[in-house]
């Protein structure tokens, strides 16, 4: 039998059956495709961004960049919102939330006056949509009224969030742009106007490689192109690191409770970004998000990927003996600190298997080449041998192709330091 | 029934890297230091450094690295026992399976033909000595690319009408295409050495050059002396791979086919017969599979196409009024063991034999008619190297031998002081 656990979590009170959520993009861009997916498994969907603007879009509009002959590291879209008339869309969200009230439909809608957002609002109030997101984020939009341009300017956010508040008591996401400086102070701006939570993050604005045929980038329109966003499983370091800062900043927490936007979790939290696996998204998880949102994974593999989340989510709670989301969810948070507060009192040596090691010499060559020369190579034996000058950065480590070959070993005290108990990763895949 | 392989003569059995498999294998390569399989290849043809130039997305570079250390690197890449060789040094065995260099290696050369590349050149300025080779096999080809990439002038003498020899004469062409042949040797073409074909050279015709190189190969047939060895339908595997090579599906091999060896010799046999239309084609070896010396992989290939092997048995005596109708087995080893079967052919894979090379050169003979060439030297102005001094091994290391035979060549006309 299958193993079944409870994967349900609230989400700014509202029940889902598990965390996972399709991001507002073409994966969820119509009644049918929509209904697919909960079949398939997902809790929800943010439906493709509504606007009023109705977007006319380019031939061809993706790229995708690729290392060693993997695919897909990196996905880069041209898109803009939807390109349905604005009251098609809305019918489509109106029937899913008439048809699948035990799945989660959230419209997704951008505005591009005070008066748009109202109006985009109110409708999604006449739909009866349980939730809304705001898009303050597309990097690609043909004007400095929406998109990107608009989530990092503090005021334009403020006035936004406040627009859709001020006509439906529907708890607001504001949806964030990783194009910031700093994500926590538009965030905070979003709150301020009367946001419930915020998501992040939306594409990233790139190039990801150059045509030499037509000596621009890529995808070629015509002989052109342009800046766009990234997305996939390359953004995932940065959507992290965007999420975790949101979930350390207090000052989100404190405004979220003032505004009644707390419903026992503090500030609500929505990953994205370059989730494909179960891991993927417990990491999001980890660092304080409450549900997590895909676009790449699915656009390259489809739907059916949700099936391997939640088995592989469920069996990992199993594992670690979790009985419920909620005592997951925060658990990395307190563990990433700031870089001045580790401790730099030890080396923790590597250790070499001779019998794994296939006597490759990578780490030898790395070792030498962009670290310490600490690796002398015996060329008779072809095996690595570590001498004096080691300082425990664990390059070889990342660099060794056989598992479980470099390892952790001894752990050294610098001089003059009080040793303390160490914890250290043991296991590596 | 498991499903049997049809195939075409003259189709290649085995299908290449596209740009991204191939960067998928590289990409399983572990970029070795002091890199294993480099040591392991004869010819110096570098594997790890090929490789890490498709890795990084150099394959022009690539091609340039094989074409350089080895003039038949596409050839090579078809027909190389790599299982023997770089592939069995690869460091990858220790985890997994090795990298699949030979493969690799097919598809940087094939991209040099994509490309249209000129990779190899020779000086504008020539040295004044002449250089003769007797022979267009790999061992010939290999040395005369390297005297000619050094500046000297150099003319191959060939009896057949096409260069080659095994390449182009021998081994099928579903392992290895006569276009991928044609190919290497237009690189040996480019750096300007002569070629004169129909050429049956004999001693004297060498006088006038200042250094020559032997590279004649084993060309002799080496038959059993049993009963009714003289009547039509007997081939040696040689007399038997040429005909078929020269004349293609016109070529009849006969309905019922024997091949009599272990090697990837007579794997060769079998299949030509098979592709080129016979009905039943078997293999006879005399000891076992485990003893044979041939490649498993080839075997297996023979399998596929609906070839039999019988093992333990030795011919006896061959039967027919004045052609083969029959032949007739004894056990090996086992005495009780009897075996007779029709046959229209009979093809004896039981290795080549040297022909008489002091009528080719006044150089000295060894066993079995070898030429005696210790580091490509036989003597004087006289070198050799290849088949006809190690006694038949592989290609790469003919074209390893024929390369270290130029070098000799190259020391000698120094010392001698022709310019
Ligand atoms: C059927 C077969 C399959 C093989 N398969 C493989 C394989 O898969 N992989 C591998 O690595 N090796 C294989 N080998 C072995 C390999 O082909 C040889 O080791 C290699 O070709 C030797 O090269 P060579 O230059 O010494 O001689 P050859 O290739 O024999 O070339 C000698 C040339 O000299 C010419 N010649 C001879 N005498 C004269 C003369 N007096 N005047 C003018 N020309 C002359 C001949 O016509 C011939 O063209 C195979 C051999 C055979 C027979
Ligand atoms: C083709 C494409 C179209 C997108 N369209 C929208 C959109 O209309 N509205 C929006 O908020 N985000 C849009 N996004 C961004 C995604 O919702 C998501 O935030 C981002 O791609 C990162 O997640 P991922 O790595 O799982 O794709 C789009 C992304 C892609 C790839
Ligand atoms: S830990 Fe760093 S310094 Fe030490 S052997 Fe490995 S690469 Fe070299
Ligand atoms: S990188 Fe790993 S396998 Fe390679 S030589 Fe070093 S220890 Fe051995
Ligand atoms: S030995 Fe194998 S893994 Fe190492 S460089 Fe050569 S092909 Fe790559």
């Amino acid at each position: 039998m299958a193993i079944k656990k409870d994967l349900s979590v609230n989400y700014l009170g509202v029940k889902c059956q598990n965390p996972f959520f399709l991001s507002s993009s073409p994966v969820g861009g119509n009644y049918d495709m929509v209904r697919k997916c909960y079949e398939t498994g997902w809790a929800g969907c943010f439906f493709k961004t509504v606007g009023i603007f109705v977007a006319d879009e380019c031939s061809p509009r993706f790229d995708q960049t690729n290392k060693e002959g993997l695919p897909w590291l990196g996905f880069k879209n041209m898109e803009q919102i939807s390109d349905k008339p604005t009251e098609q869309n809305f019918e489509y969200i109106y029937r899913l939330v008439r048809d699948y009230p035990e799945h989660v439909t959230v419209a997704t809608i951008m505005g591009s006056s005070e008066e748009e957002w109202k109006q985009l609002a109110k409708m999604c109030d006449e739909a009866g949509v349980p939730l809304i997101e705001g898009n303050f984020s597309c990097p690609q939009m043909t004007s400095h009224d929406m998109g990107s341009d608009v989530g990092t300017n503090n005021e334009l956010v403020e006035k936004y969030a406040r627009a859709v508040t001020s006509v439906t008591d529907i708890p607001f996401i504001a949806k964030m742009t990783p194009n910031c400086k700093n994500m926590e102070e538009h965030a905070r701006a979003a709150i301020k106007g009367g946001a419930a939570a915020v998501s992040a993050i939306n594409t990233i604005k790139s190039i990801t490689n150059l045509d030499f045929e037509n000596m621009t980038a890529m995808p070629v329109v015509n002989g052109k192109s342009s800046i766009s966003g990234y997305s996939g499983a390359a953004v995932k370091p940065i959507a992290l690191r965007f999420c975790t800062q949101v979930q350390q900043d207090e000052e989100i927490h404190k405004l979220v409770k003032e505004k009644g936007f707390d419903f026992g979790y503090g500030h609500e939290m929505s990953g994205i970004g370059g989730i494909e696996t179960w891991r993927d998204a417990a990491e999001f998880l980890a660092v304080g998000c409450r549900t997590v949102q895909v676009t790449t994974a699915i656009m390259q593999y489809g739907y059916r990927i949700v099936e391997d989340m939640i088995s592989g989510l469920s069996h990992f709670m199993d594992e670690r003996g979790f009985d419920n989301l909620d005592q997951f969810i925060g658990c990395a948070l307190p563990n990433i600190i700031p870089a001045e507060e580790l401790n730099r009192d030890f080396r923790l040596l590597p250790k070499f298997d001779d019998k794994k090691c296939v006597g490759c010499g990578r780490c030898y060559v790395s070792c030498y080449d962009a670290a310490h020369q600490a690796i002398d190579w015996n060329e008779k034996k072809r095996r690595p041998e570590l001498n004096d000058n080691c300082v425990g950065c664990h390059l070889c480590l990342n660099v060794c192709p056989v598992q479980g070959c470099i390892t952790p070993g001894e752990i050294q005290w610098k001089e003059g330091r009080e040793p303390v108990d160490v914890k250290f990763k043991k296991e590596y895949i | 029934m498991s499903k049997v392989v049809k195939a075409k003569y003259t189709a290649e059995a085995v299908a290449g890297f596209t740009h991204r498999t191939a960067m998928e294998e590289a990409a399983r390569c572990l970029l070795c230091h002091d890199a294993p399989c480099s040591q392991g290849c004869p010819a110096g043809t570098d594997p790890a450094k090929f490789i890490r130039s498709i890795r990084f997305r150099n394959v022009k570079g690539a091609a340039e690295t094989i074409r350089e250390n080895n003039i038949l690197g596409g050839s090579c890449a078809r027909v190389c026992p790599y299982d023997r060789l770089c592939e069995e040094a690869c460091s990858r065995c220790g985890i997994d399976k090795p990298i699949q260099i030979g493969k690799l290696q097919r598809y940087a050369i094939e991209q040099e033909k994509v490309f249209k590349m000129k990779i190899l050149k020779a000086p504008a300025k020539k040295k004044a000595a002449k250089v003769a080779c007797v022979g267009a096999g790999p061992a010939s080809l290999a040395a005369a690319a390297e005297l000619a990439k050094a500046g000297y002038r150099v003319t191959i003498f060939e009896r057949e009408e096409k260069a080659g020899g095994v390449l182009t004469y021998g081994i099928v062409p579903s392992r290895l295409p006569q276009a991928v042949v044609d190919h290497d040797i237009a690189q040996v073409k480019g750096l300007g050495v002569k070629f004169e074909f129909g050429k049956e050279v004999k001693a004297a015709d060498l006088e006038e050059y200042d250094a020559v190189f032997v590279g004649t190969g084993l060309w002799g047939a080496n038959l059993p002396k049993i009963e009714g060895i003289e009547l039509a339908g007997v081939y040696s595997a040689v007399d038997f791979l040429k005909a078929a090579r020269t004349q293609k599906n016109a070529f009849d091999p006969g309905k019922k086919v024997l091949v009599v060896g272990g090697g990837d010799v007579a794997v060769d046999c079998a299949v030509t017969a098979k592709l080129l239309g016979a009905e039943d084609v078997k293999i006879v070896y005399r000891r076992t599979l485990e003893e044979a010396p041939g490649n498993m992989t080839e075997f297996q290939y023979a399998l596929t196409l609906g070839i039999g092997i019988t093992t333990g048995m030795a011919p006896a005596a061959i039967k027919g009024a004045d052609k083969v109708e029959a032949v007739e087995f004894k056990g090996f080893r086992d005495e009780a063991a009897q075996l007779v079967l029709s046959a229209d052919t009979i093809v004896f894979a039981t290795g080549q034999t040297a022909e008489d090379q002091t009528a080719v050169a006044p150089v000295k003979v060894a066993d079995k008619g070898l030429i005696k060439a210790p580091k490509g030297k036989a003597g004087g102005k006289f070198f050799a190297a290849g088949d006809i001094v190690n006694g038949g091994k592989t290609v790469v290391e003919a074209v390893a031998a024929g390369k270290e035979a130029a070098d000799a060549m190259i020391a000698y006309l120094e010392k001698k002081g022709v310019k």
